[in-house]
């Protein structure tokens, strides 16, 4: 028995020699995952995220990073100049505002419930997280910088290169780590406390009458597109509104190459809506009033125009009543503290 | 036994003169450059502006005229094809070192060297129009002469939203009245585009060239120049598409993938019935 006892020791030795051979000795640094509190009701988290769970300093880099007008060539434009918090990551202009006072071909889209998206920018380019980045660093309209350019500066400054270290384990700075931590950052950017929700939630909240209503209307007229509870379905869809005849612009087709995506735009969520003026894909609609008007007056026909529209006139009609109700419970989507942190 | 050592020393030596001396008389190795001829038809392509009286224009074989300001194309993934059918890769994933892109505006870029091209005889080439996707990354870590080259401000190959390479740009003039035609291609392609497992979403824009070499290239004490020709001819008149350029297609929504793969099979082949696409060889030198 003394001897089977010494045996398993023996093993379990052997077992741990091997191990330490086998793996480079690594100094194990303390870094815990960060618990977010992802709503019951909210649909399945990227696949992307479980490659890149938020850690407690990948989260803290990410922010420091998202604020840093270094990411642009002459540090005038961080992500934060157009993500701005207080309009849950969008801004109030038609289309962006980069460097030297250039004007991007679309709208900026806020940045919340990211981690449950399938697909990122308005014509679903992106799939993961962690790829995008790249486009508004070295877009000659945006931060018109580039990868090599962002390390550089980096590098020179002690404080970040010890958020690296804290992050990752060790200072390298790299590419994936710049956006890992960088994604991991928006995968924390959850909005989940509006009105909406605290009545969803039977948190002691009611609508008013108006928004009772507007719900109502909602759920009729504009929740097969708006759908789940993020308020979209993420299907890209031409609803035919004013086209940007910007060369560069096809909307989703210039992602797929199919023809029938002409100006298809990704379903947007209507959580915060009444935070991101202007609306549509580059900003042609002032007003929430103003999209619902066009849409009770008719919008442009095409061949690949949404079947909801077709079957229906090209219209979506909405009485005056209808249009206020709808706008009021659009705002109960708003969620204060959310565009307060 | 130290006899028997000096013995084997002596040896080892005598053979390593004799494996030496072997091949004396024709080097391992040597360059071969490819020289692209950028033509219309026969006619060497010279660029102008929309009023230009010396740009060289050509007729589409549906009556279009047209000419062009500027044309710029991606070669990468190079490789020749000696007789017995070895295959010499090139550089294939160092787009620093086999990758270029062709400037028609920049006479040095019409030569591409390749270094170190083992002696034998070549009867094939093949390349890339394009950059594979997977080094379609604008990875400015890995690669960062070719990111600066297609970078530069007069050379504009990256393609910021897809995170790519434009793998051509052609900006020109079309009709009488010169209208403006502005054609781009990339890959907006996500996974392999032939796998279901990995392939998710978008246009794969780049196109395997195969080329027969009409005499063999032989390359040792000779340094062979394969000059390989662009007939931009069959962008509008292609083998696999007969295009007429409007508003539709000419500039808005162009520089996107949607109207992109009829050019793109056109320049560089469908990939299945058509592997040359509007490529050839006009000649090899020895």
């Amino acid at each position: 028995m003394k001897a089977f006892k010494f045996l398993i020791g023996y093993i379990g030795f052997l077992l741990l020699v091997s191990c330490s051979t086998d793996n480079p000795v690594t100094i194990p640094f303390e870094n815990p995952e960060v618990i977010l509190s992802i709503p019951e009701n909210f649909p399945e988290v990227n696949n992307a995220f479980y490659a890149n769970a938020p850690t407690q300093y990948g989260v803290s880099l990410g922010k420091k990073l998202f604020f840093d007008k270094r990411f642009s060539t002459d540090n005038t434009i961080s992500c934060a100049s157009c993500h701005i918090p207080s309009n849950a990551f969008a801004d109030n202009k038609p289309q962006a505002i980069g460097v030297e006072g250039r004007i991007g071909l679309r709208n900026v889209p806020p940045i919340q419930n990211l981690a449950f998206m399938r697909f990122y920018n308005w014509d679903g380019s992106k799939l993961e997280l962690e790829n995008q980045p790249l486009v508004p660093i070295i877009t000659h309209e945006e931060m018109d910088s580039s990868i090599l350019e962002v390390m550089g500066k980096l590098k020179e400054d002690s404080e970040i290169v010890e958020m690296f270290s804290k992050a990752f384990g060790d200072d390298e700075i790299t590419p994936y780590r710049i956006y890992a931590s960088l994604a991991q950052y928006e995968y924390t950017l959850i909005s989940s406390n509006s009105v909406y929700d605290q009545v969803i939630r039977n948190d002691g909240v009611s609508f008013t009458e108006s928004e009772a209503q507007g719900y109502e209307t909602f759920q009729q007229k504009c929740a097969s597109c708006h759908s789940t509870e993020l308020f979209t379905d993420q299907s890209y869809r031409n609803i035919g509104f004013p086209i940007n005849t910007d060369s560069n612009e096809a909307g989703r087709a210039r992602v797929t190459g199919n023809m029938e995506d002409y100006m298809s735009f990704r379903v947007p969520s209507l959580r915060n809506v009444e935070f991101t003026a202007p609306y549509g894909s580059f900003g042609q609609f002032a007003t929430l009033k103003d999209v619902l008007d066009y849409f009770d007056e008719g919008v442009l026909f095409s061949e690949n125009l949404d079947d909801t529209f077709k079957s229906n006139g090209n219209r979506i009609a909405l009485s005056d009543a209808e249009k206020e109700n709808l706008i009021a419970f659009m705002k109960t989507l708003s969620d204060s503290k959310f565009v307060q942190d | 036994m130290k006899n028997f050592k000096n013995i084997l020393l002596l040896f080892t030596f005598s053979i390593a003169m004799l494996s030496c001396s072997d091949s004396d008389d024709a080097p391992v190795a040597n360059d071969v450059t490819l020289k692209f001829l950028n033509t219309f038809g026969d006619e060497t392509i010279v660029l102008g502006d929309a009023t230009s009286s010396t740009a060289t224009e050509n007729t589409s074989s549906e009556g279009q005229v047209h000419h062009f300001a500027e044309v710029k194309y991606v070669i990468s993934n190079i490789r020749l094809i000696q007789v017995d059918g070895t295959e010499i890769p090139y550089n294939i994933n160092d787009l620093d070192n086999g990758a270029t892109v062709v400037n028609l505006s920049n006479p040095s870029s019409l030569n591409y060297v390749l270094n170190t091209i083992p002696s034998g005889e070549y009867n094939q080439i093949k390349f890339g129009l394009g950059v594979r996707s997977n080094l379609n990354t604008l990875d400015q870590v890995s690669f960062p002469s070719f990111y600066a080259l297609a970078g530069e401000n007069d050379t504009e190959m990256h393609w910021e939203w897809g995170t790519g390479y434009r793998f051509t740009k052609i900006e020109g003039f079309y009709d009488t009245d010169d209208k403006t035609l502005s054609i781009h291609t990339g890959s907006t392609v996500e996974g392999t585009i032939d796998d279901e497992s990995t392939y998710t979403q978008g246009v794969d824009a780049y196109r395997e060239i195969a080329l027969d070499l009409p005499t063999n290239a032989t390359v040792g004490s000779s340094a062979p120049t394969i000059t390989i020709k662009a007939d931009f001819d069959m962008l509008l008149s292609g083998a696999t598409n007969t295009i007429i350029l409007g508003e539709g297609n000419a500039t808005p929504s162009i520089h996107t993938a949607a109207n992109m793969v009829l050019f793109v099979d056109n320049l560089g082949g469908n990939g299945t019935s058509d592997t040359t696409g509007m490529f050839s060889i006009e000649s090899v030198e020895n």
